[in-house]
């Protein structure tokens, strides 16, 4: 499904990803580990399509497509998710009319017809109890003054909504009390199926009890230094990552 | 009806300002002066527009008790209870040739006194229409007695493609311990010239609330002046303008801070795109011996068009000693975050800053202080948004 390789970016005058490769199939469940500043996050971005990177060399494939030639909104609509490590507040934006929007411009890149919005209300409330949210934040402003669990968790909604063929989930373990953690991790385990993959983004081995991985990549300065199943990310929150910079010099 | 001879009103007419007095360094009233001298060419007349319709869907559209001022002339004189209004001749011209224009041309005063909690909105709708080039005059004076406490609105309206100068005097004393939620909605039509002035007066331990919309005409200015030389009065006042090709707006604020403690803060928000120019100045005057001020200014500008030009100015003059003051202004384009965030949910970059350009204006319509009128001015700046930044779609602000 993705098929990423020897990629490099730039952003500004800093290198990031320095001859990335990965390979990700249907129905499988990734999970990229490493230190801070190691290219996790730029990863995600680049894969969403945010144009401060700049793609030195490499490619990424998504379903035999380029995506790098995709604008951040086709992407979308083909049927990927990132969710946000710092989802944007935005005020005045309602949270139902984004939603709304969203599920509505995929449907229509599908030729399917727009959700009504009875049906929209009843699908976005029974997903919202699933997860523990209030209904109420339909009628807020996008994120607006939500904790760091609310944030996260309509991340969840909106992924939920919109039924990504590829969910990369940026650090969204991050900052959450175990509540909300099952939460969001409950919100993965219900969207995995053979026709999707997910990524996670994480620092921590914590989301991975509730959210088992098929893989597990270690990336570092900009390169996965290590591969292997669930069980790597034990011995990385026994170990640390120090050990694998020794290992392998960048 | 006019008091004055030709040859001094054209005397009036002519002193107007320009853009060489110092608080109308960007907005010069030529276009007014030459509606005025064409008016007075043809001996002061016009023919009016029937303006019956309109009259009625505005006053309809807000559940209010509605006082009507069309063209210059009062044509509802609504009473209730806790409201007791009267025609009046209008102020002795004062210190500006807009005052003097205003006491020599003005018809019909109106004055409104509001003594306790009245049941609805006091509403003072001030429309024009003619086929003609024509000017009109307003004036309106509104007090509230001591612990009154009323929601006003003010809607400024008119019709028809010919020129039109309508220019407007607005005071209102506020009691001792009295409270006001006052809008104010400029909803002129296109090309129309407009100048108000609006001087606040505010008594003990009194509180303001006010929010301002300008959304029409061709060339408008606003002077809001606030004097607060009674301890513990408490104003805040908000303002959204939307200016599109050829349009020019000019908010002038003035807040005279006399004793303290007291509070004054204002956020002025505008939209530009197309060929435009907005004008915001915001001052502040803490008089010497009024310790304890608090006063706050900002203004934040959305330019959505390299040809809109907005000039921000905030003015602090302080003269005491024990004083919080803050001022702020932004002029700046979409944030750029937020426009990928949106993207990344299949939402297309047109669209996205479309959402956030109305999500800029949001936050002043739910600030809309009376909730009697806050749907229709929602409605209205959806409205003119949606004409400004060609949207296909209208994005519910708060009602």
């Amino acid at each position: 499904m993705l098929e990423i390789k020897n990629l490099e970016t730039r952003i500004g005058d800093s290198d990031i990803l320095r001859g990335l490769s990965l390979s990700i199939k249907a129905g499988e469940v990734h999970a990229i580990m490493g230190p801070n500043g190691s290219g996790k996050s730029t990863l995600a971005q680049v894969i969403a399509g945010h144009e401060d990177y700049i793609v030195t060399a490499g490619s990424v494939s998504y379903n035999d497509k380029d995506l790098l030639e995709l604008a951040p909104e086709e992407r979308a609509r083909e049927g990927i998710f990132l969710g946000f490590q710092y989802p944007v507040e935005i005020p005045g934006v309602n949270n139902a009319y984004l939603l709304k929007a969203a599920v509505n411009a995929k449907r229509k890149h599908q030729g399917l017809d727009e959700v009504d919005a009875f049906e929209f209300l009843k699908i976005a409330r029974e997903k919202m109890a699933v997860l523990g949210m209030d209904p109420k934040f339909l009628n807020r402003g996008v994120n607006e003054g939500f904790s760091g669990g609310e944030k996260k968790r309509n991340e969840i909604l909106q992924m939920a909504m919109l039924e990504p063929q590829l969910a990369i989930l940026d650090e969204t373990d991050s900052g959450l009390d175990i509540d909300a953690l099952k939460a969001v991790a409950d919100g993965v385990n219900a969207l995995r199926s053979p026709e999707r993959a997910i990524i996670l983004v994480t620092h921590y081995q914590r989301l991975l009890d509730y959210v088992q991985p098929d893989y597990v990549h270690v990336l570092s300065a900009g390169r996965i230094v290590k591969s292997g199943d669930k069980s790597l990310a034990l011995e990385l929150e026994e170990k640390g990552y120090d050990w694998l910079r020794e290992a392998v010099p960048a | 009806m006019n008091r004055l001879s030709t040859e001094k009103l054209k005397d009036i007419v002519g002193r107007l300002p320009t853009s060489r007095d110092e608080d109308w360094k960007y907005t010069d009233l030529k276009t007014a002066r030459d509606i005025s001298t064409r008016w007075l060419a043809a001996g002061s007349a016009a023919a009016f527009l029937d303006l019956d319709a309109e009259i009625q869907r505005i006053t309809g559209s807000i559940d209010a008790n509605w006082f009507v001022v069309a063209n210059g002339t009062l044509q509802r004189l609504n009473e209730a209870d806790d409201v007791v209004a009267e025609r009046i001749d209008g102020p002795p011209a004062t210190d500006s040739a807009l005052a003097e224009l205003n006491a020599a041309l003005l018809q019909d005063g109106l004055r409104i006194r509001i003594n306790g909690k009245p049941a609805k909105p006091v509403g003072v709708l001030v429309i024009d229409g003619a086929a003609d080039p024509s000017v009109s005059q307003a004036y309106v004076e509104i007090e509230l007695a001591a612990g009154a406490s009323a929601d006003i609105v003010e809607y400024q309206a008119s019709q028809g493609t010919a020129e039109l100068y309508a220019n407007s005097a607005v005071t209102l004393l506020v009691g001792d311990n009295a409270a006001v939620n006052y809008v104010r909605l400029q909803n002129r039509a296109p090309g129309h010239v407009q100048t108000g002035r609006m001087a606040v007066t505010m008594g003990r331990d009194s509180q303001l609330r006010m929010a301002s919309y300008d959304l029409g005409g061709g060339l408008i200015r606003n002077d809001v002046v606030i004097d607060l030389s009674q301890p513990g009065a408490d104003v805040a006042f908000d303002g959204l303008y939307l200016a599109g090709e050829g349009q020019h707006i000019d908010n002038h604020t003035r807040v005279d801070h006399r004793v303290g403690p007291a509070t004054s803060t204002q956020e002025y928000r505008g939209i530009l795109n197309g060929r435009c120019r907005c004008v915001w100045n915001g001052k502040a005057v803490v008089h010497e011996g009024a310790d304890g001020t608090d006063a706050s200014q900002a203004n934040h500008n959305l330019l959505l068009s390299e040809k809109a030009e907005i000039d921000a100015k905030p003015e602090l003059e302080i003269y005491a000693e024990d004083v919080k003051c803050s001022h702020g202004t932004t002029v700046g384009q979409l944030d750029e975050s937020s426009i990928f965030y949106l993207r990344t949910r299949g939402i297309d970059e047109e669209h996205a800053q479309q959402m956030l350009t109305f999500a800029f204006a949001a936050d002043i319509v739910a600030r809309a202080p009376v909730d009697a009128a806050r749907a229709t001015v929602s409605a209205c700046v959806e409205k003119r948004l949606a004409e400004l930044i060609a949207a296909d779609f209208i994005l519910d602000m708060p009602k």
